[in-house]
């Protein structure tokens, strides 16, 4: 179980959730990956995108407008 | 504890902010009710809009780009709901013989291509006309130059909008209550968006494999 991290800082959606795909497909089973983001809209889609995929997903507003995400990969 | 005093740093501003617009809106109220009712009005769906996080763009990509088709969904019901609202005041207003100026034309040509153009743009910039405004107010400054985008092309396409019309014509316009009664349009308009809302949920079913 390794985290991983990508840098989306400033990016506009959807380039993140582009970015999160990529880095995904690289990673082995139970690996975490984490973002940062102060974009809302990107948040949230991420969020909806792994609900929608299966993977655990946790997301907390750490600060006023930025949002720590963390994903676990949990199927292939 | 950092995430407390973060949130708790901003509750001044809060604050400050609703006691500023408290007392603009009681300034405005002195000079006119109609201008502080539209300007309430204007504060509270930027509210809402902020808050809903809802995303035209994403709506129309994200079927495409990644498969879902949560937020698409989430705009067909946008449209319902605009539609009763619409045939609700439109019926309202032919009952009382209030006359409605709609700025409503007939589409053309020019409509698609401006749509492609508007379609390209926005997906470009990472938002709608008021996506752009409200990450404006989130602190984006790259949306800043979006909305200068925005604004001109919107002045010129104002500008040159008689001879798009000109150049390429309109189809004739087309209002569906005066052919078939409001009641059946309303129930036909219904059918074809709960048809598209079902062809969403097989899409999304598709893409993701589920």
């Amino acid at each position: 179980m390794t985290r991983f991290s990508i840098d989306i800082w400033g990016e506009m959606c959807p380039i993140p959730l582009i970015k999160a795909k990529q880095k995904l497909s690289s990673m082995q089973c139970g690996d975490i990956l984490v973002l940062e983001t102060e974009h809302s809209c990107t948040s949230r889609g991420i969020v909806v995108w792994a609900k929608a995929n299966r993977y655990i997903i946790e997301e907390k507003e750490v600060a006023n407008g930025i949002w720590h995400l963390e994903l676990t990969k949990t199927h292939d | 504890m950092s995430i407390n005093s973060a949130f708790h740093s901003q509750r001044k501003w809060n604050i400050g902010f609703i006691l500023f617009l408290t007392l603009l809106l009681v300034l405005l109220s002195q000079i006119s009710i109609r201008l502080t009712l539209i300007t309430a009005l204007g504060i509270s769906l930027g509210f809402v809009l902020q808050k809903s996080r809802f995303c035209l763009v994403s709506a129309l990509r994200d079927p495409i780009l990644i498969g879902m088709t949560q937020l698409t969904r989430a705009f067909l019901l946008l449209l319902g709901i605009s539609i009763l609202g619409f045939a609700l005041v439109s019926w309202g207003a032919s009952q009382r013989n209030i006359p409605l100026s709609l700025n409503v034309f007939p589409m053309g040509v020019h409509t698609v291509v401006g749509g492609l153009l508007f379609g390209i743009g926005m997906v470009l910039a990472g938002g709608c006309s008021t996506g752009i405004i409200i990450r404006i107010g989130e602190g984006f400054a790259m949306q800043m130059l979006a909305f200068f985008g925005l604004a001109v092309g919107s002045v010129l396409g104002e500008r040159s909008l008689k001879s798009w019309r000109y150049t390429f014509g309109e189809w004739p316009g087309i209002f569906l209550p005066d052919i078939f009664g409001w009641v059946p349009t309303l129930i036909l308009e219904i059918i074809v968006l709960l048809t598209l809302w079902q062809l969403a949920r097989w899409w999304q079913k598709k893409q993701l494999g589920e």
